[in-house]
């Protein structure tokens, strides 16, 4: 399988958002840019399904409780 | 944009091995194509077997596949490929994956991200639980060989997973080496398997 064809980009982060990429690159495995590619992915596909007007919930796995994730 | 890759299926009538073409990011026209051929041939198929007396449970359980609305529904989405694999100018098999949006459940690699598998298929013509002499073997393995190269270049270790039709069950389990999760009822009550990354090392061997 041949590797697509990328751009690069510079990007400016706070101190906060590079803590939360960088936790999120150990706990994950992934290098942060394989992180922000599929953080990119999912918030395409969110923004997609609320512009429908669907809404984004959590389901606990055991109480089935659900709670709505708060979107910007 | 489209990427195409030579790769080699077996010609079940000559045993000899053929060259084919992978795809990936297939376009519109070559959907329709394939659509165009499977489903007439598909659906006649079908007609032989009810007429020959076949029980339903052994009627092609993917025979309501759309790949043309799989298509529309996923364009856009960068979460989303569709590969195929081209052989005497004909579509010998598709998949649709999505790289964003699931994550493992086999202990050891739970919550890491996964290639997901959401449609996997050979040509009609391929399959020997509808014709008695298909034309080639390989497809299947191929693109699933192909989601775990997938999962290596997302840096997913070649981890996937998938939901299976009853008929592939099999397949999935004893062929390709995965592990089987059980029936999952937010899934029609499919069997859901996962590859871990020793077993995609295995099944890429």
């Amino acid at each position: 399988m041949i590797t697509p064809a990328r751009k690069t980009m510079t990007l400016n982060l706070t101190e906060a958002e590079m803590k939360a990429l960088d936790e999120l690159s150990v706990t994950k495995d992934m290098s942060k840019t394989a992180v922000l590619r599929q953080a990119l992915r999912l918030y395409q596909m969110v923004e997609a399904r609320l512009t429908r007007g669907e809404k984004l919930f959590f389901e606990h796995d055991s109480t089935k409780e659900k709670a709505e994730l708060m979107m910007i | 944009m489209s990427e195409r890759t030579q790769v080699h299926l077996k010609d079940r009538r000559t045993g000899t091995l053929v060259e084919a073409i992978l795809i990936d990011g297939v376009t519109e026209e070559e959907v329709q194509a394939a659509e165009l051929t499977w489903k007439p041939f598909l659906e006649k198929e079908i007609r032989r077997m009810e007429a020959a007396g076949v029980p339903k449970e052994r009627l092609p359980q993917h025979r309501h596949w759309d790949w043309r609305q799989k298509y529309d529904a996923i364009e856009g989405y960068a979460a989303y490929q569709m590969f195929a694999i081209e052989c005497e100018s004909e579509m010998q098999g598709m998949m649709l994956v999505s790289t964003a949006g699931k994550v493992c459940r086999v202990e050891s690699q739970k919550g890491k991200s996964l290639v997901y598998v959401h449609f996997l298929a050979a040509a009609p013509w391929n399959l020997a639980s509808i014709v008695t002499e298909p034309r080639f073997s390989l497809v299947g393995s191929i693109l699933l060989a192909t989601a775990i190269q997938l999962s290596i270049q997302e840096e997913f270790s070649g981890r996937i997973g998938l939901h299976s039709l009853p008929q592939a069950d099999g397949w999935y389990a004893h062929d390709c080496g995965m592990t089987d999760l059980g029936c999952d009822a937010t899934a029609h009550n499919l069997r859901y398997f996962e590859m871990t990354a020793e077993q995609a090392s295995e099944f890429l061997k």
